[in-house]
Formats: structure tokens, sequence, C-alpha cells
């Protein structure tokens, strides 16, 4: 089963494209994102099932994975 | 007058007088309110070369036709005076719940002027306005003052206070609000000490007259909906503005001692996660938000409660210090607020001591024998006391950082990290030209709320310079700013990335008057150019060479971190400017040429 990653509004209309994509588990979100052309850096926060990861966090079967850049800084 | 209170008050402190006028039209028309009545009021009624500690200076407090009103985040107002830090325009935007019921009780503005003879408050009752004795009060820490006066009038009544660095006149002086919010930057604290205000008390039992009620819940319902669908909802209100310390971290954008670099190695003690987990007991909000980023901390290792810290103060206690103990930061924070300092520019100028201290332009003998090496987390707690009373080594850092480092010399001059006077606020900017370029033209110097650009920054190509960047800065300055002006928090577009159009028809069933966001970006130039004409008449000699970020970031690349050996060139910052002055409109001096002048309907105004 794939896992969903999901791109907040501000990392979407950064980059522009869509706003969901499935991905193939057992790589890291960091691997992922560069596999996307995604540029890692531009995203500010991972969060899987509802908990903050690293990039490194490998992705697992049936994953919710959400992503944030920063684009105010308060 | 749709979407207003429908009245200014003035506070005439010398004579002890207060009066009510209508809000003006033409002025609501032109500037909306917040920000844009702030330097309305403040290049037409205070008169050139005014003390900004003296009589003639007024703090301008502004709501917006937003605030207090069924909008997210509608608790905003503005403060707006002549900075004593930087001699120019000052503009702080506080949260919390005191626009509110400010505008409950009918007033858009309220305008202190002159200087009172004994210390005071303003007490607000909605029609019940009155100076009152504040003697029993001066000296006291902000906390306290608003427990006592919560405790004495009830929880209605909403408190703006300062602490003992705005009573001894401390430049970067703030006010306190809602045991934690704050009007920061510039000195605003100072200008309320000046002239002998300790609080403004306030409570209100008015309505605000709306255009179109149905339109307006219909607005507002949507625009609190696009908060709670947003995909960043969930995260964003867990962790508030600290999300971003992990990042900044890794982008070698978290100032690191006193700027040296962008990345700290003790940074994983002081990410957002590590605080939530540590300290956090609770998430606070300002007036009809729905996305809290304030948290609320009870502090284990000093046995202390304290709203935040948030990321400013993360990074300017916390890693330009060398600090990697989210509790002792925390407790700086407190401190800060207690004693009513701002903890941007109290960090900042605390940094560039240490800086001085390590490289021996300092020692225990100059420093009332504090060792202050970067880290010692005792010896930063008792400057923030020492600062805030103006106390022996104290006094010379309560001058700001651009002021003591002229007063010292010996070269220290060099990492006084600040623009036009103001402490530069947490970000690194070593790499990073549009977010440099942010800094050096902001309107008030050095902080990062009116543009902020670093995400672009990487999407672009960091050390890029070319006009897209320069034009993503201007359109920043001009737009994110309204917020300000419209009494709002800009953070639900900002972090949660709603549509900005939904705030159109919510801006209009208020005030019944149709802006779109093209409307509303021009009277955000129409208020940038016009504080860019209040520094040039207030500061003789003003132009570019007040626009020139600290040497730090084309002199100096980082020895490690995420910028490690990465600089802007001295060449490049100057093709900014020449690109951003050209884009504005502007002279080669970065001066409004007359036609951007007259095109923005600012000749009438400046006269
Ligand atoms: S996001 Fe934060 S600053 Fe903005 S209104 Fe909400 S609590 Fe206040």
């Amino acid at each position: 089963m794939p896992a969903t990653l999901r791109l907040g509004a501000s990392l979407r209309i950064l980059i522009g494209g869509r706003d969901e994509y499935a991905v193939e588990p057992g790589r890291s979100v960091h691997e992922t994102l560069v596999s996307l052309g995604i540029k890692p850096e531009l995203v500010a926060m991972v969060s899987v099932n509802g908990e903050m990861q690293t990039k490194d966090y490998v992705v697992q079967e049936g994953d919710a994975v959400r992503l944030l850049a920063v684009v105010g800084g308060g | 007058m749709n979407g207003y209170g429908g009245s200014i008050l003035r506070v005439n402190l010398t004579k002890g007088e207060v009066t009510k006028e209508p809000t003006p039209a033409d002025v609501a028309r032109d500037f909306i309110g917040g920000r844009g009545f702030g330097i309305y009021f403040l290049f037409k009624e205070v008169p050139k070369g005014a003390d900004p500690l003296g009589p003639k200076n007024k703090l301008i407090i502004s709501s917006g036709p937003i605030s207090g009103m069924l909008v997210p985040g509608g608790g905003k107002c503005d403060w707006t005076t002549k900075a004593p830090l930087t001699g120019g325009y000052a503009s702080a935007s506080m949260g919390g719940h005191f626009t509110a019921e400010m505008r409950y009780a009918g007033l858009d503005s309220i305008i202190l002027e002159g200087i009172s003879p004994k210390p005071v408050y303003l007490f607000i009752d909605d029609n019940k306005i009155e100076l009152r004795d504040a003697s029993d009060l001066w000296g006291k820490g902000t906390f306290a003052v608003e427990k006592q006066f919560k405790e004495k009038l009830g929880e209605e009544f909403q408190v703006a206070v300062i602490g003992p660095g705005g009573e001894n006149l401390v430049p970067y002086a703030c006010i306190n609000h809602d045991y934690g919010r704050q009007a920061g930057r510039g000195g605003v604290g100072a200008v309320m000490g000046s002239k002998k205000v300790k609080a403004i008390v306030v409570h209100g039992a008015k309505s605000i007259p709306v255009a179109d009620k149905d339109a307006y819940r219909k607005a507002g319902m949507a625009l609190y909906k696009a908060c709670k669908d947003a995909e960043g909802f969930k995260d964003w209100t867990r962790y508030g503005t600290t999300i971003v310390v992990s990042w900044c971290d890794e982008v070698g954008a978290l100032p690191t001692r006193n700027f040296s670099a962008g990345s700290f190695e003790g940074g994983k003690n002081i990410y957002g996660p590590v605080m939530r987990e540590k300290i956090v007991i609770t998430d606070k909000a300002c007036f009809g938000c729905p996305s809290p980023c304030g948290k609320y901390s009870r502090n284990k290792k000093y046995n202390s409660f304290v709203e935040g810290p948030e990321y400013e103060t993360i990074g300017m206690m916390g890693s330009n210090l060398g600090i990697d103990d989210i509790e002792a930061v925390a407790q700086a924070n407190l401190l800060c607020d207690e004693l009513g300092v701002d903890s941007i520019s109290t960090g900042n100028v605390i940094g560039w001591a240490m800086e001085c201290y390590e490289k021996g332009i300092f020692t225990k003998a100059d420093t009332d024998g504090l060792d202050l090496k970067f880290g010692n987390v005792e010896a930063t707690f008792a400057l923030i006391e020492k600062i805030a009373r103006r106390e022996g080594f104290g006094a010379l850092l309560a001058e700001g950082v651009k002021r003591a480092a002229q007063k010292v010399g010996k070269g220290s001059e060099k990492f006084a990290i600040h623009v036009k006077g103001m402490e530069q606020s947490a970000y690194a900017t070593h790499n990073a030209t549009a977010m440099l370029l942010a800094y050096m033209t902001c309107d008030v110097g050095a902080h990062h709320n009116r543009a902020w650009a670093i995400t672009y920054d990487l999407q672009v190509g960091r050390d890029k310079v070319v006009p897209e960047k320069v034009a993503r800065v201007i359109w920043l300055q001009n737009f994110r700013p309204m917020f300000d002006v419209l009494g709002g928090c800009r953070l639900q577009w900002v972090e949660l990335g709603i549509d900005r159009d939904l705030y159109v028809p919510a801006l209009e069933a208020i005030t019944g008057i149709h802006r779109t966001w093209e409307d509303l970006d021009k009277v955000g130039e129409r208020i940038w150019n016009l504080t860019r004409l209040y520094w040039a008449r207030e500061n003789e000699g003003f132009g570019r060479a007040w626009d020139m970020p600290s040497p730090r970031f084309y002199e100096e690349a980082p020895t490690s971190g995420a910028t490690k050996g990465q600089i802007t060139k001295l060449e490049d910052v100057n093709k900014l400017l020449d690109m951003y002055y050209e884009q504005r409109g502007w002279t080669s001096d970065g001066l409004p040429k007359p036609e951007t002048i007259e095109a923005l309907g600012l000749k009438a105004v400046i006269g």
C-alpha cells in the first residue's frame, strides 16, 4: 500500500503543482522529495500520522505524510 | 461610518484632558486604519524634529476595520510613534484582546499627547474616560500591574502596561498586554514611559456598525472554515512559530552567537517539539483566532509560567547567545516581559556584548564582574535586569546596539547587527539576498514582519540577485503590513496559506466599500512611501547609507553551519538597492521621486 504525501497550501503555492502524491514506502522523506523534484530545503516541517518527524524518516506503508513550508516567518 | 468605532480619543497628558473627535472619513478612505492611521497622524501632527521622548511626540494606538470582528485574528492593534531607538518611524503590532475592547468603546485611535506631571493610567470604561493616578504602580513589573487591574476591575478590562524598562526610557522598551503579548519594537514603551503613562485599561460596551450583517457572517464563516480546513492547521496550532526553529537551523538562518553563523550546534535542544514536550502546557490565542500560535509554558526549572517563548525569542535569547536550554530561554523571555523590554533587541544587544567580551573589548572590569561568555545563562538574566533598570554596565547596553557600539568603538561597530539603529531580528542573512534586502529596507529598521523571504531565496537561489527577488520583497512590503492596517493577524494567510481573497468580501461587508487586493496593495504602497518620507523629513541626509546592513553579512562568512563560507558580496548589496529604488520609483539615493509621491496621492498629505 503506498503512502500519501500531502503538501500544505504554503508549499503548494510556492512550488505549484499537485497537493497530493501517492509515494512508495521504503525511502526517506528527503529522498522522496528529491524524486518528486521538490527541493527538500523548502520543506520546514514533516508530520507523519500527526507526529513531527525529520526528513530522514523512512516512509512506511500507509503513512499519511504532511509537508509544510514556511512562507511567513512570523 | 460602517466598520469603525467612530471616534478618535485625544489624551492631553500635560493638561490632564481627554477629548473625542469623529474619525475623519477621508483618512479612513485613504489609509483605512491601524498603521495607516498611525503614520497619517504621526506625519501630520508631530512636528519635524520632535524629541521622541519629549512632549511633542505622540503615541498613536489604532485599531482597524476587522479588529474586534469575527474575522480570524482580528485582535491586532498598531502602536505608532517617532522611535526613540532610531529617530525614525516606529510601528509595533500588538495582539491579544486590547483592540477589541477599544473598538467596543467606540475608539478607532487613541492619541497620547504631551507629558503628564505625575504617573497616571488611562481608564476607559466605554464612555467613562479618565486619567487616574498611578504613583503606586510606578516601578512595578508588568504582570503584577495587569493582575492588580484584572482583580480590581474585572476580567473584561484589557490592560496595556509598561514595566521598568519603559519608565527608565530604554529605547527598546515594549508595552505588555494579556500576560505575554507585546507591542515590541522601536521603543513604544519608552515613549509611553516618557509621557508618564503606566497603563491603559479599556472596556467597551458598544457594537460596531457593519454594512451588511448577513454578508459579514457569511464571509467571516468562510474565513474560519478556510483556516480549519488548511492542511497545516493542526501542526501550526500545535507548535506555533516554534515550528521554524529546526528549519532555520537546517538552512543557516538561525542567528548564532551574535549572527556569526546561522546554525547552532546546540540547536536541537531548543527546537519546537522539545519545547512542547518540556514546558508547554496549553495554547493561547488572540481575540477571535482559530489557530493559536501562543504557547503557554510551565517552567519547572525556574518555577515560573510564561507565554512563549516564540521563535524570535528562541533565536535571540537562545542560539544568538549560545544558550541551548529551552527553560533558560523561557525564563529570559519572562524577565523581558516582566521588565518591559523587547526580547529581540535585548537578545541582540547582549549578543553584541558577549562578542565584545570574547574579543577582549570588554573585561570583567567593564561588565560589573559578569563573565559574559556566550552561553552564560545567569549573566544573561542579570543583564536583562540591569538593562531595564539602566544599572551599571546595563546602562550602556540600554542605549541600543548602534549607540553602544558607537560609544565603545574598537571595531565593535562592525558586529553591531542592526539597520537604521534597530537591532536585527532572528534571521541570519549571510546568504539570503531577498531577506537581506527585506531587512535593509524595512520601514522601522531590521525587522522581519514586513517582508519575509527566506523560503523564496531558497527557491530562486539564495545568492541570486535578480529583479524578481526585489519585486517579491516590494510586493510583500506593500501587502503584508496591510494586515496591520486592517487590524488583523497575517499568520492565517502566511502560515496556513488561506486565500487572501477571502478577506475581500469580509471587508466589504463590514465597511460597505468594495476593495480588491489590488486596491489594498495600493494603500500599502502609499503607506510605505509615507513612512519613507517621514524618515527623510526627520533625519538630515537620510538616504542609501541608512539602508546598509551590518558588514557581518558582506564581509565575514560563517565558519560553520549550513552557510559556512557563504556571504553576500558588497557589490550585490548595492545592486539590490539600485534595483529596489528603481522599482519603487525612488531616486538612486532612496527617496521617493515627485512623480511617485503624486501618483500615490501623497502630495496633499505631506504638504
Ligand atoms: S496566529 Fe498567533 S498572533 Fe495571530 S491571532 Fe492567532 S494567536 Fe494571535
